[in-house]
């Protein structure tokens, strides 16, 4: 018996050449998606992360807020925004997606900067009291370059997982690269080529924001690279 | 609020939680796809990673596996195990989400295994080798004990995170457990996002519960003294969490 | 102080770099760029030459651009209904009409809505499936009967029906070739002597009278049970697994004759007639008048069954784009130079 999937090749070189263009549109629009969730999510991290470091008593409960929505699965949240915000066109689609996606960056930032800024030596924090440096300050200055391995290891997690969830946006109409992936599914008879690049593309986009992510905080921290100060 | 009051009214529709395809027969679905997958992943990837531990042996590989599971949209594995039943005339209801589901559920759990062994504190594991204990009651008695919490909370992470992307293998066929309410409203326009907000809201307290019942078995489960042993936050802090 | 100087900048650089990134690639929703059923964005304004297909062929606008309002051309979340939608839209660019796409939509249950407002300007219905499934009235059997049906029932909410094309693209109920001759089966009423078997659909098929409900109804189908399966690939996919006996397809779907599936026949008491039918809103129908009409019928009727199937074929056995597809159908029509 011929299965009717057998008919398509399992690699098709001549349809990438054929759709260069719109693997790249796709490739922009998830880089598109992912950025902005990071950023509004960095954001509002550093927002919520401060109050907590303020008032230690909310820790706990923004740990437990984000931590629902860590839990819950990203289509469900997609699906629990929707029908307040609408997925009639791109905009709508763009804000429903987003929503999700930036929450679900919320608990790995908020707990890696919060954790990072407490792990700071006491005795450094001490020496800049002592120099004469107020809160605010200590914490823009001081703490947060030193908590800044800490915080980057939290935004390539949050950043490669976000990458990822992206693809599920494609049930919405978006997608990134995961529409190549469901459109692969979509035709007749289930197209492989387009879910492999789809898959291929999602992991190899992750991987190097991952890797541009930890050179730039090398970059960013040149003390921890001369080993202990 | 007219809205949440069609949302009432679907839950109350007759057959919607008894029926074919009904509430509790797709929760026991859900379930369903996401233990089994699991059984795998825990018997294949704790033992292993326990093991490796133990010699002190593939430290790279329990870094990197967690790396690179995170970076393979679970999604587009799904789609692309589908690929390889449908060439092979299987039907896409249940296998394709299983392997993928278990490739999902393998790297918390081996990470953490690992992590979990090679983080017990070298002075206890010295000790007990200088008294006597053989190799593999060190293992049995010193070293998994104290590990137990870690792995413990590897497998919650990993049994979660499978539960969450049950939903997902929807797209294929007409198995996804609950998430079927989910992608079936949504191909349904403004009339469907009744059914996706109600199959949204039973996901969610699906995953809630479960996790704050995996929490607390895991609590149940470990003798006091050993959890006390362990300095949670910095083993945590290592491992996945 | 050179470290903290440092760290914020770097630290504003990395938020700028992904603001920017997301400014670049996210849309500017509502305004005229949307993206077209392959992930292409295009931009069309009113006086501007246009590139209408990615193998780089250019269109002049003859006659120069048209005055008036966008018209937004939608489909359905079909291959068929994109290139249909991309025909239909890439020529009225090629005549200097400024469109903008919103394609692969969705079901009819999603796009009525769209097109009773007027969010959507123009869509490539199917004639009988307007009436029963849009309107919920019961189709005549009768093309013209049909027609005349429809354009009433449309012009109630707005909306222009424009001449029909030969084409139809009927639900067909599809089993294997090997189901057909086991169990001797060539008509629709025949299954309801085969025992238990599921029919496979999208979910909205199962209450559809043109659909699973109108099976059971009809021929008194008890034995039929049905599974939701939203995507086509994978419903080809469980058909061929057996886990679903019978699969609703379309009937201008070359992988029915290239896997040897028989579409079982005595149809006709549920499934009327399914001609392609653009319709239009009666604001761009009345802005642009009769040139508007003459264009989208002119194509209209060159569109037969067999260039549906000639057309989907392209798409779904040589994985090609619907929208470059479109293209090529015109270009050999010589439809697109105006």
């Amino acid at each position: 018996m011929i299965v009717a999937q057998q008919i398509m090749p399992l690699f098709d070189w001549d349809w990438i050449g054929r759709n260069l263009d719109t693997i790249w549109a796709r490739t922009v629009e998830h880089l598109a998606l992912t950025g902005v969730a990071l950023a509004v999510g960095m954001v509002i991290s550093i927002l919520l992360a401060a109050l907590a470091l303020w008032k230690p008593k909310t820790y706990a409960p923004i740990t437990s807020v984000t931590g629902l929505l860590y839990t819950i699965p990203s289509l469900a949240v997609f699906a629990l925004v929707a029908p307040f915000v609408g997925i009639g066109n791109t905009t709508e689609k763009f804000i429903t997606a987003e929503m999700a996606l930036i929450a679900y960056t919320l608990l790995i930032l908020i707990r890696n900067i919060v954790t990072g800024i407490r792990n700071v030596p006491p005795g450094v924090r001490e020496a800049a009291v002592g120099m004469g440096y107020r809160d605010a300050d200590r914490l823009r200055r001081i703490e947060f370059p030193l908590a800044l391995p800490v915080i980057m290891a939290g935004v390539r997690i949050a950043t490669v997982t976000v990458v990822g969830l992206v693809t599920v946006t494609s049930l919405l109409g978006l997608g990134g690269l995961g529409f190549f992936i469901l459109d692969g599914l979509r035709r007749s008879i289930i197209f492989p080529t387009e879910i492999i690049v789809g898959v291929v593309l999602s992991v190899v986009l992750a991987a190097a924001l991952d890797l541009s992510l930890l050179v730039l905080g090398r970059a960013m921290t040149p003390w921890t690279r001369r080993g202990s100060i | 609020m007219d809205f949440l009051s069609e949302v009432l009214t679907w839950f109350g529709e007759p057959g919607r939680w008894l029926g074919s395809d009904g509430i509790v027969p797709r929760t026991m679905e859900h379930l369903w796809l996401a233990t089994f997958p699991m059984l795998i992943a825990v018997a294949t990837a704790l033992p292993s990673g326990v093991w490796l531990a133990h010699r002190r042996k593939g430290e790279f590989a329990a870094n990197a596996i967690v790396n690179v599971g995170r970076a393979i949209p679970s999604f587009g594995l799904i789609i692309l195990a589908a690929v390889f039943f449908a060439r092979a005339g299987v039907s896409l209801r249940f296998w394709p989400a299983v392997v993928a589901l278990t490739a999902l559920a393998i790297p918390p759990i081996f990470t953490n295994s690992y992590t979990a062994i090679v983080t017990v504190p070298p002075q206890t594991v010295e000790a007990a080798r200088g008294i006597g204990y053989m190799e593999n009651e060190v293992l049995w008695r010193i070293e998994v004990p104290v590990g137990a919490p870690v792995i413990l909370t590897g497998v919650r992470i990993s049994f979660i995170q499978v539960l969450a992307t049950v939903p997902l293998a929807a797209v294929l066929s007409s198995g996804g457990g609950l998430g079927q309410y989910v992608v079936r409203g949504f191909a349904q326009g403004p009339a469907g996002l009744v059914e996706v907000f109600a199959g949204a809201l039973l996901i969610a307290l699906l995953t809630l519960v479960a996790d704050w019942l995996f929490s607390v078995g895991e609590r149940a489960l470990l003798p006091e003294g050993v959890r006390r042993l362990t300095s949670a936050d910095t083993r945590a802090a290592a491992s996945v969490s | 102080m050179r470290k903290p100087i440092r760290s914020r900048v770097f630290g504003a650089a990395l938020l700028a770099l992904m603001l920017a990134v997301a400014a670049c690639g996210g849309e500017s929703g509502g305004d005229a760029t949307t993206s077209t059923s392959t992930g292409a964005v295009t931009t069309t304004a009113v006086g501007e030459e246009t590139t209408t297909s990615s193998s780089g062929e250019t269109t002049t606008t003859a006659g120069g651009p048209v005055d008036g309002p966008t018209i937004t051309v939608a489909s359905f979340n079909f291959p068929e209904s994109v290139i249909l939608a991309e025909i239909y839209g890439q020529a009225l660019e090629a005549n200097g009409y400024s469109i903008e796409r919103n394609l692969n939509l969705g079901s009819r249950e999603l796009i009525f809505p769209e097109i009773e407002s007027g969010a959507i300007d123009l869509l490539p219905e199917y004639l009988g499936s307007a009436i029963a499934v849009g309107f919920g009235e019961e189709a005549p059997t009768d093309e013209d009967e049909a027609v005349q049906v429809l354009t009433d029932l449309f012009a109630g909410v707005g909306v222009t029906v424009l001449v029909p094309a030969p084409g139809q693209d009927k639900n067909v109920f599809v089993v294997t070739g090997d189901f057909a001759t086991e169990n001797g089966v060539s008509t629709v009423a025949d299954l309801a002597d085969v025992g238990d078997i599921t029919l496979g659909g999208p979910p909205e098929c199962e209450e559809r009278a043109t659909c699973y409900a109108g099976l059971v109804e009809t021929y008194g189908l008890d034995n039929l049970s049905f599974e939701s399966i939203q995507e086509g690939g994978a419903r080809v996919s469980a058909l061929d697994s057996g886990q679903i006996q019978l699969a609703l397809l379309f009937s201008t779907q070359p992988v029915i004759t290239q896997m040897g599936f028989v579409a079982l026949e005595g149809t006709e008491e549920i499934i009327a007639p399914e001609n392609v039918i653009p319709v239009a809103s009666n604001e761009v129908a009345e802005a642009y008048g009769d040139d508007f009409a003459t264009l989208i019928n002119s194509i209209s009727e060159l569109i037969t069954t067999d260039v549906l199937l000639d057309l989907n074929g392209r798409v779904e056995l040589d994985a090609e784009n619907p929208e470059d597809v479109a293209t090529a159908w015109l270009t050999e029509n010589g439809l697109l130079n105006g």
